[in-house]
């Protein structure tokens, strides 16, 4: 099968950086690997097995670590590359000189949950309104929405 | 050419008479040519991945249905794909063909409605006229399958919620003979009527090589000649077993787009008779569970635009721990970026029209793009405001000017 292919293959090549491999499902592969190795274990994905295609990148706060998702794609297979994160220090490398197409969802990451990407081409920060409070990131499990009361001028 | 104070930036959006949704985006012009453009979203922002991990699993249904008006069967088919997988469950086949076909159908009607579009910024009215008339057949198949036009709520875990019986099914397949016939029409007035042809080949051009970098998805990256589709590649409902084609132009063009789509449309037919005369019995949903196994999962759709992606990772309760959703549009900016590049200002909506934006979808997140810029400033309304106020504190207003006249 396909997969056990590329299951075998990023074993032999990437040998101790692979913390964990699974297949739990066809066309499903999760990689584990440190954010150290990240930009490499993409860049051989790229050029190994054509995985070109970036479909997006999750987030998971996990209360001491994010845990973030790169999800590849090539013809046959969904490729999910995880990487953690401390939340004392939120840092990832940026991946958008291997896959420009990147640079969207890198950015998306760094304001919904306050991740640093190092070497980001354009660190704007952009996702929320312009007059959105600092430090303030609303995808991390730890903020809460809470409506404003509403005040009815000239009411109770 | 030399752009020494010789560029305009001009702020199009977030409303604009051109485009039919909020979207802003901010032009840098040398004459009519654009040189550079750049992306601010975030107009209609409507934080539902946040809502998602505090609804249940059957609200989130609903909730991911709402994700987009056109193409809600495919957040929600996406979504209970990947739940029935956490749940370990496998859904009854009568109810996966008639999931199928309401896909199929919501494709023919989303790229009739594009067609329009194509027509109406191109200025070929009657086009638009003559498409938007004919999706009223699809959208009265889908209020005849779901009871509704747009959000047909058919997707429940382990199937769909209605059935289709003998009669529904001979008024589909003869209104499917009138989609036909017309959507050939389309095909040759699409691809050879000389003024429409002339207004739209070489519009927005995307190279192969720029669609594959920027990650183009759907009918944008079919048109670049990539045979890109989740439809064949990573088969989901019952694509494994119906046969399709995969539709791609290789003139890389707004051309280009409008070809793939018509063929896809062509390509919907075939499908949705054979769903239609294949129809297995039994049973149209399968028991599912109220609570959900440990897990996470990543479902892949193809959207009418593109590829859609959500990933769903589950703690074991009824409610998600995490749901994240990637619509096809948010995938085609940084590649619309490229296209609008060099072109003339007239071209702007037809170059943005043409990914087929659904501005509501991508906006459930965030915003924006273009990686080299960065030279813009986002001024908030209030600096604005006194910026104005200032500048015309140190300039004459108009009744103290005297006019060269």
């Amino acid at each position: 099968m396909k997969e056990e292919a590329i299951v075998s293959k990023i074993k032999e090549y990437l040998k101790d950086k692979v913390i964990e491999i699974t297949n739990p499902a066809p066309r499903r592969i999760f990689l584990k690997v440190t954010k150290e190795n990240l930009v490499e274990a993409v860049r051989f994905l790229k050029d190994k097995f054509n995985f070109t295609h970036i479909s997006t990148i999750s987030g998971v706060d996990l209360g001491e670590n994010f845990e973030i998702l790169y999800h590849l794609a090539n013809e046959y297979v969904v490729l999910s590359v995880r990487i953690i994160t401390p939340r004392d220090e939120p840092k990832i490398p940026s991946i958008c000189e291997v896959i420009p197409g990147a640079i969207l969802y890198e950015r998306e990451i760094q304001d919904m949950f306050g991740i640093v990407v190092e070497n980001i081409p354009d660190p704007r920060p952009l996702v929320l309104s312009d007059d959105w409070p600092e430090g303030v990131h609303p995808l991390r499990k730890d903020w809460k929405f809470e409506r404003p009361m509403e005040k009815i001028p000239g009411g109770e | 050419m030399k752009s020494n104070g010789m560029e305009f930036k001009v702020p199009i959006g977030p409303q604009h008479p051109a485009l039919k949704e909020p979207i802003s985006l901010r032009m840098t012009f040398e004459g009519e040519i654009i040189k550079d453009a750049d992306l601010r979203l975030g107009y209609n922002h409507r934080g539902i991945e946040k809502l998602a991990e505090q609804k249940t699993y059957i609200q989130n249904l609903y909730l991911t249905e709402r994700i987009c008006g056109i193409c809600s069967h495919s957040h929600t088919t996406c979504f209970t794909q990947g739940v029935e997988k956490l749940m370990g469950i496998e859904p009854a086949r009568r109810g996966l063909y008639i999931r199928t076909l309401v896909a199929e159908l919501e494709r023919v009607h989303s790229h009739l409605l594009w067609l329009g579009v194509a027509g109406h910024e191109a200025g070929f009215d009657s086009f638009f006229m003559y498409t938007w008339r004919d999706r009223e057949v699809v959208m009265d198949i889908l209020e005849i399958i779901s009871g509704n036009r747009v959000h047909y709520a058919m997707n429940t875990f382990g199937g769909v919620r209605r059935d289709i019986d003998e009669q529904q099914k001979k008024k589909i397949l003869d209104s499917l003979d009138l989609l036909k016939e017309r959507t050939e029409y389309y095909f040759n007035m699409g691809a050879t009527e000389p003024t429409f042809v002339a207004r739209i080949a070489g519009v927005g051009r995307l190279p192969k090589e720029k669609a594959i970098e920027l990650c183009a998805v759907g009918p944008t990256l079919r048109a670049s000649d990539i045979p890109r589709d989740v439809r064949r590649d990573d088969p989901y409902a019952v694509y494994g077993e119906i046969p399709f084609e995969v539709c791609t132009a290789d003139t890389c063009d707004v051309l280009g787009r409008v070809v793939v789509r018509v063929k896809e449309l062509m390509q919907c037919y075939i499908m949705i008779e054979y769903l239609l005369k294949n129809l297995p019995p039994g049973e149209i949903k399968a028991k599912a569970p109220r609570r959900v196994k440990e897990g996470e999962v990543v479902s892949r759709y193809e959207a009418p635009r593109g590829e859609n992606i959500h990933y769903i990772k589950s703690n074991g309760t009824d409610k998600p721990e995490r749901l994240k959703v990637r619509a096809p549009t948010l995938a085609n900016y940084p590649a619309t970026i490229e296209m609008l590049k060099n072109g003339f200002i007239a071209d702007i909506p037809l170059i943005f029209a043409a990914i087929d934006p659904c501005i509501c979808c991508a906006e459930r997140i965030i915003s924006l793009v273009d990686a080299k810029t960065g030279k813009e400033k986002i001024v908030t309304m209030a600096e604005l405001r006194k910026f104005s106020i200032e500048f015309y504190k140190k300039n004459p207003r108009k009744k103290e000017v005297i006019w060269p006249l």
